[in-house]
């Protein structure tokens, strides 16, 4: 039972991994302009990122729906999180009011709900991460 | 090395071919070149900018860049022709929004240079809290 809860966990997950990452891959351009906002990297960086965060999102995201390289993916899509939450935690305190850029451009959502859906999200993964932790092989 | 490390790397670098491809031939790729200037950079332009204020139009009306012409997305139709009236080849386009995190100025910059097709349009860093914070 507990194993079929983290697969429709997980299968959620991926889902939206594979959502958030086919809409930046519908205007790499914009999500690159997205990612200049946050004030962090510059134009360059923000380039290199907008081609390459959207497929690593896509296939985290299948790799979690299709449990292929599984526990790698489900690490990185934790760090990801990890690192969005603290780019997007730090803007309102560097004075910026922008979009996240989560599901590409133009999803206007507010600062402290999706800080809160994404420590969700976060704490999920976690805890997928611990359950995932298989017993030592028996030695006979 | 450890399984999930293994993996994490495998979809690491798995994930550079589609990127690299999306670089190569997406139509929607973005521009290794950067369509932001400075304050700085555009006052060295002189006579040759037309300033346009993405701002909505009360904004506008209370205060602006001496010369600019509103162009926001609420009167697109409406002040589009006034915007034109001032344009020629020569000029190069900087448009602004109220500050660094605002996102009108990039919307009207790339309708501007997609459905009007003007070159040379620029976006101003920092947009009106530049300008404001420079003249004080």
């Amino acid at each position: 039972m507990t194993k079929t809860r983290h697969r429709i966990v997980a299968t959620l997950i991926g889902l939206l991994f594979l959502y958030a990452g086919c809409m930046k891959l519908l205007d790499p351009a914009a999500f690159a302009v997205d990612i200049l906002n946050y004030r962090i990297l510059p134009w360059t960086g923000a380039v290199l990122l907008a081609l390459y965060l959207p497929w690593l999102e896509v296939l985290c995201g299948a790799a979690l729906i299709f449990r292929r390289a599984y526990r790698g993916a489900l690490h990185i899509t934790a760090f990801l999180f990890a690192l969005f939450l603290a780019a997007y935690g730090s803007t309102r305190p560097r004075g910026l009011d922008i979009d996240c850029g989560c599901f590409g451009h133009g999803m206007h959502r507010g600062y402290w709900s999706t800080l809160a859906v994404d420590v969700l999200l976060l704490a999920i993964l976690v805890w997928l991460i611990k359950s995932d932790v298989r017993p030592p092989v028996q030695k006979l | 090395m450890p399984l999930a490390l293994r993996q994490m790397l495998a979809i690491l670098l798995l994930a550079v071919i589609p990127a690299v491809a999306t670089g190569l031939w997406h139509p929607r790729r973005p521009s290794w070149q950067s369509d932001e200037v400075t304050l700085a950079a555009a006052g060295a332009w002189g006579q040759s900018v037309l300033w346009v204020d993405a701002r909505p139009d009360s904004d506008f009306a209370r205060a602006h860049i001496p010369g600019a012409q509103p162009l926001n997305e609420d009167y697109w139709d409406d002040l589009l022709p006034g915007l034109l009236d001032h344009w020629d080849a020569t000029r190069k386009v900087v448009v602004y929004c109220s500050s660094l995190s605002c996102q009108t100025s990039r919307d009207v910059a790339r309708r501007l240079r997609e459905e009007v097709n003007l070159p040379n349009v620029f976006v101003l860093e920092g947009g009106w809290e530049a300008w404001e914070r420079q003249q004080h």
